[in-house]
């Protein structure tokens, strides 16, 4: 599983099963074998291999990865072998290959972290979408290109208070060349970082805050999540395989439009 | 499914201040984690903090000693101004340890070797090897490091003929990769052949000279010449909507019977894999919606090609299969050992079972040990049989008739008793649960 996501509202665990083409709901608590409260799975659904999702607790819809490029929603209760009740997919939407999703809900947006590969080389961004947006729509914003630094994106999550993303970059291609002393992923010099972006940024532009270097520890962060109210940041680390909490007032204090020094 | 990790109790492996000033900690090395690392100077008694997480994480898993702090090379932020920076983690969770993942024995030259994707290692150990009390034992020798080119490694099989360990990477790296026996420390593989992504499974076929490898998304079985290497192509590939492939895990291929045998988990992605020549998933493949079927071992011909259906199946309520990971075959006693990890026992089977039925004997209960088994192998010559808990720091040895809940004749741990596991192997996302205040890892 690459995604998951917790629903404090009513206590629920919703993860999607990429090897089974479903989505599954489970209780909050749930341990052990404990079967799921609801399963989205069959052909009407559109889920081929879904790889992340995001629940939108205001509108009470399920906003999930197809594994076939493309955005499905759903009711939140949804249980069987239901059909989205909108889809974002098609060459204008340039979604590619979604590895994570969030939703700001205040804002009416959902956030798309796209993976375009070919090669050694990347077209990664995030995407931005009207929450209500269905069919092969475009993006309302992009943001990609070599300013970000994103190469190889995975989980974003957005703190809605204050407006900004949280995205977790690998910033490194994976392939093996023995004639390399530390071939990738071990190479110290392109190890990963964790960015933040404001809301309406758009374009080829740096992030407002980072997570990044030898001390934070970060080689390939998969996941991220946020604890606004404690001010950390917590990620996943796909290379260290461990888990890192970052505590990070800096980026909760106050929405990151007067910039404090870097690096 | 999602494992809970209290992050206030769970194994830290670092725990530092918050702060951005480089401040001097001690560096020492877990004892244990690599006995012969490949240090070229010794270790300074203490690193700048900034220097410190990096290196540790990298010494850790590399087990190189080379204790130069890397320049970092950063994207092209130069003329912004960028709040943060390189922020040391106020907490950390990591196993330290190896995991133990699947195992195999060679009584030949009584040698055991187990795969390890926490550490991205290779652990070998004598076969008589056994831990007095909560010590670990320490290994004969580990393979890890970068130049071994291990990710996140899964099954391990070994060629007693020509001394050779093989293994595959589930994630990160689609290669299968080649040791000898003596290889030790951080080392290039002897061959390195690509391999599909989400490959678990590895097994050889010395009567036909090749080896079988499971994949686990597009449902198929990918067979190669044995010293196939590079990008050689493989041989053939058995996958299709008719083969009952489902997730599958551990194979076994049987050259005396010219079978091949497969442990299924049973998910069933959105698309039906279509018989061809291709290995990788299909876009073009059909959508058909997503499906769990119940666990189950197949059975096909040595030479299957395609979409063929299996000449046998075990599956069903009876069969008591639950997440089965790795298995093995007694040639001799005509018997199937499959480690299910869902229940955390050893089930038996008769080689020439199929249907519904009732496994011949089950090693499972407290006085077991058995955690999350994932691997498991027969020696056959000495009349044991082996397990590696994926949910402690354990091997364990059993009679090869052993049933119920029975204590092992030894225990073999590659970390002191009661060192906790992370349970999560390439995770790649995290949610708070602000409930709980905990933070969940889904595998």
């Amino acid at each position: 599983m690459h995604g998951i996501f917790y629903d404090p509202a009513h206590d629920e665990i919703v993860v999607p099963v990429a090897l089974g083409g479903a989505v599954l709901t489970l209780p909050g608590g749930a341990t052990g074998g404990e079967p799921p409260l609801r399963v989205i799975q069959g052909s009407r659904t559109g889920l081929v291999q879904p790889d992340t999702l995001y629940v939108d607790l205001a509108h009470d819809e399920i906003i999930a990865d197809s594994g076939d490029n493309a955005v499905l929603v759903f009711p939140r209760t949804a249980n069987g072998d239901v059909a989205p009740i909108r889809r974002i997919g098609g060459p204008n939407t340039h979604i590619s290959n979604i590895f994570g999703l969030t939703v700001d809900s205040s804002r009416n947006l959902i956030i798309v972290a796209n993976r375009v590969e070919f090669g050694r080389q990347s077209n990664d961004g995030i995407l931005i979408f009207n929450r209500t947006d269905n069919g092969d729509v475009a993006p309302r914003a992009v943001i990609t290109g070599p300013h970000t630094g994103i190469i190889k994106i995975r989980q974003v999550v957005a703190d809605e208070t204050r407006g900004q993303i949280f995205v977790t970059v690998k910033n490194n291609f994976e392939y093996y060349n023995p004639n390399d002393p530390r071939p990738s992923p071990w190479n110290p010099d392109q190890t990963g970082f964790i960015g933040v972006w404001n809301i309406e940024d758009n374009g080829d532009v740096p992030p407002r805050g980072v997570i990044k270097g030898p001390a934070s520890g970060l080689v390939w962060p998969a996941g991220v999540a946020i604890n606004p109210q404690s001010h950390e940041v917590y990620t996943i680390d796909s290379v260290s395989n461990a888990l890192f909490m970052f505590s990070t007032p800096e980026f909760f204090v106050k929405r990151l439009t007067s910039l404090s020094a870097g690096r | 499914m999602s494992r809970r990790i209290l992050v206030s109790l769970a194994g830290a492996l670092l725990v530092v201040l918050a702060g951005r000033q480089p401040t001097l900690v001690p560096l020492t090395r877990t004892p244990g984690i690599c006995p012969k690392p490949l240090t070229r100077s010794p270790l300074p008694e203490t690193m700048a903090l900034s220097e410190t997480t990096l290196f540790a994480l990298e010494y850790m898993n590399g087990c190189v000693g080379d204790a130069v702090a890397a320049q970092q090379a950063w994207p092209e932020w130069q003329s912004a101004t960028i709040a943060g920076g390189d922020v040391p983690p106020t907490r950390v969770v990591s196993d330290p340890y190896p995991t133990m993942h699947s195992v195999v024995v060679d009584a030949e030259h009584d040698r055991v070797f187990m795969s390890d994707p926490n550490r991205h290692a290779i652990w070998s150990y004598p076969r008589l090897a056994a831990s007095k009390g909560a010590e670990a034992v320490t290994p004969l020798t580990g393979i890890r490091g970068p130049s071994t080119g291990m990710m996140f490694i899964a099954g391990v099989t070994a060629d007693p003929t020509a001394q050779e360990i093989y293994t595959v990477d589930n994630d990160i790296g689609d290669r299968m990769m080649v040791f000898p026996y003596d290889a030790d420390g951080n080392v290039k593989p002897k061959r390195v052949l690509s391999v599909p992504h989400q490959a678990w499974g590895v097994s050889i076929n010395h009567a036909r000279d090749e080896v079988a490898i499971t994949v686990e998304a597009p449902r198929e079985i990918v067979i190669y010449k044995r010293t196939a290497t590079g990008s050689d192509a493989p041989l053939r590939i058995i996958r299709g909507p008719s083969t009952g492939l489902g997730d599958p895990h551990g194979i076994f291929f049987d050259g005396t019977n010219n079978e091949l045998i497969v442990a299924n988990h049973g998910n069933n992605g959105g698309r039906e894999p279509a018989p061809s020549q291709s290995v990788d998933e299909d876009e073009t493949d059909t959508i058909v919606g997503g499906r769990f079927d119940p666990p189950s071992i197949t059975v096909y011909p040595g030479d299957a090609k395609g979409d063929v259906a299996p000449i046998r199946k075990i599956q069903g309520v009876k069969t008591g299969l639950n997440w089965p990971m790795a298995l093995d075959i007694d040639l001799q006693h005509n018997e199937i050992a499959i480690a299910n990890n869902g229940d955390s026992s050893i089930r038996i089977f008769r080689r020439t079972d199929g249907g519904d039925v009732a496994p011949v004997r089950v090693i499972t209960g407290a006085r077991t040990g058995i955690k999350g088994p994932m691997g498991v192998t027969f020696d056959v010559k000495n009349d044991e049989i082996w397990v590696a808990n994926y949910g402690d720091h354990t091997a364990l040895v059993f009679s090869r008739t052993a049933a119920g809940n029975v204590a092992p004749k030894r225990v073999i741990r590659n970390a002191p008793g009661g060192s906790p596991t992370v349970g999560f192997g390439n995770p790649g996302a995290v949610a708070y649960d602000s409930k709980r205040d905990e933070i969940l890892v889904p595998n």
